[in-house]
């Protein structure tokens, strides 16, 4: 067996080439890697025997022969599938949206409509006063606050709507 | 090597109870999961019982599948799963002359008389393969398993890792490990390649 050091570039020894052999086969190992040890092989009796045996192996998993599967093998499992389950669990599952489309995922006070309303009245109000008395525009978006439960209850149901309209397309 | 996207198209119609798709699914992957229940266990009806117990399993829990996976990780870690209980429940029949598995999982050797090579024999390609089967019933289950997904399969390392549910270098760590006991147990068993 060859002895070589092994420095960044140098020919690699036997342990080093016998280390990357299943990658080199695999088609992982490094270009530069896969350069320096085709160059030992070459060179390496040993080594090559090593991956023509390794290689040959390799050939062998992979081209197993299949085993016939046994007859009457599919009834014993389709007669066990719980068809009508899955079927009455359609609309059900068709109606399922991910948590936080659904409306209980929002805390209810966000939900109710007095809040809402009165946070839409309050954000129009702020806005049309800073318009009229030329107040600060910072004033404005505070005001816009007001908007919010409402804005999050709109998005979450286009969410919802959007999410089932798909179901009923893949269906 | 499986067509993930065709397999997740067939499972929306397995959950909406359509009979041709499970019958599909059986189709696409009957061979693949006999195959390597049969080569996990070498015994034909063990082999036959285990495929269609996964097969049971796997369709009546097809709820629980997440789809963000491959059906065929999912399916392939429920047989392999499925597989190395049952060698565990059974572990007699799988201790090997040349290895194996501890408490840990790991194997550590086993010390017998040492085989005479058989003479001037000039082993054919089949023979060769049968010998090879024969060598990789006798691995621990683990380097079994990930062995005939690699190979046999041929399942790439991202699969196996997903199948498996192992980190990446865990998987090519084990699968470097197994060709080594494998190559290791032919040399000891004089079976030349």
């Amino acid at each position: 067996m060859k002895d070589r050091k092994n420095t960044e570039g140098q020919p690699l020894s036997c342990p080093e080439c016998l280390e990357g052999l299943q990658e080199y086969l695999d088609g992982t190992l490094e270009k530069q890697r896969s350069l320096l040890l085709f160059l030992h092989l070459r060179d390496c009796t040993e080594c090559r025997r090593e991956h023509d045996q390794l290689k040959n192996l390799y050939g062998m998993l992979q081209t197993l022969p299949d085993h016939p599967v046994p007859e009457h093998f599919d009834e014993p499992i389709l007669a066990s599938i719980p068809y009508e389950a899955y079927r009455a669990m359609e609309p059900i599952r068709r109606e399922r949206v991910p948590v936080y489309l659904e409306e209980e995922f929002l805390p209810a006070w966000i939900r109710s409509s007095v809040v809402r309303w009165s946070g839409i009245v309050a954000a129009v109000g702020t806005v049309a006063t800073t318009w009229a008395l030329q107040l600060p525009p910072t004033v404005a978006i505070v005001g816009a606050v007001g908007l919010v439960p409402a804005v999050l209850v709109a998005l979450q149901g286009v969410g919802r709507r959007m999410v089932l309209a798909e179901q009923r397309t893949e269906s | 090597m499986f067509d993930r996207h065709q397999d997740l198209k067939t499972i929306k119609r397995c959950k909406r109870g359509e009979e041709a798709a499970f019958a599909e699914i059986l189709t696409r992957y009957r061979g693949a999961i006999y195959n390597l229940c049969y080569r996990m266990t070498r015994n034909g009806e063990d082999a036959r019982d285990l495929a269609q117990e996964v097969f049971i399993k796997v369709f009546s829990l097809l709820d629980r599948f997440d789809e963000s996976y491959a059906f065929s990780s999912w399916l392939f870690r429920i047989a392999t799963n499925h597989c190395i209980d049952h060698l565990r429940r059974n572990r007699l029949k799988f201790l090997s002359l040349d290895g194996a598995v501890g408490k840990d999982g790991e194997e550590y050797e086993l010390q017998f008389p040492g085989k005479e090579p058989e003479p001037d024999t000039v082993l054919q390609r089949k023979e060769a393969m049968e010998k090879v089967e024969e060598v990789i019933a006798d691995l621990p289950p683990h380097y079994r398993a990930i062995i005939l997904l690699r190979h046999d399969q041929q399942l790439s390392y991202d699969e196996i890792a997903e199948t498996l549910q192992m980190p990446l270098g865990t998987v090519k760590a084990r699968i470097h490990r197994a060709r080594n006991l494998l190559q290791q147990m032919l040399k000891n068993r004089s079976y030349d390649l």
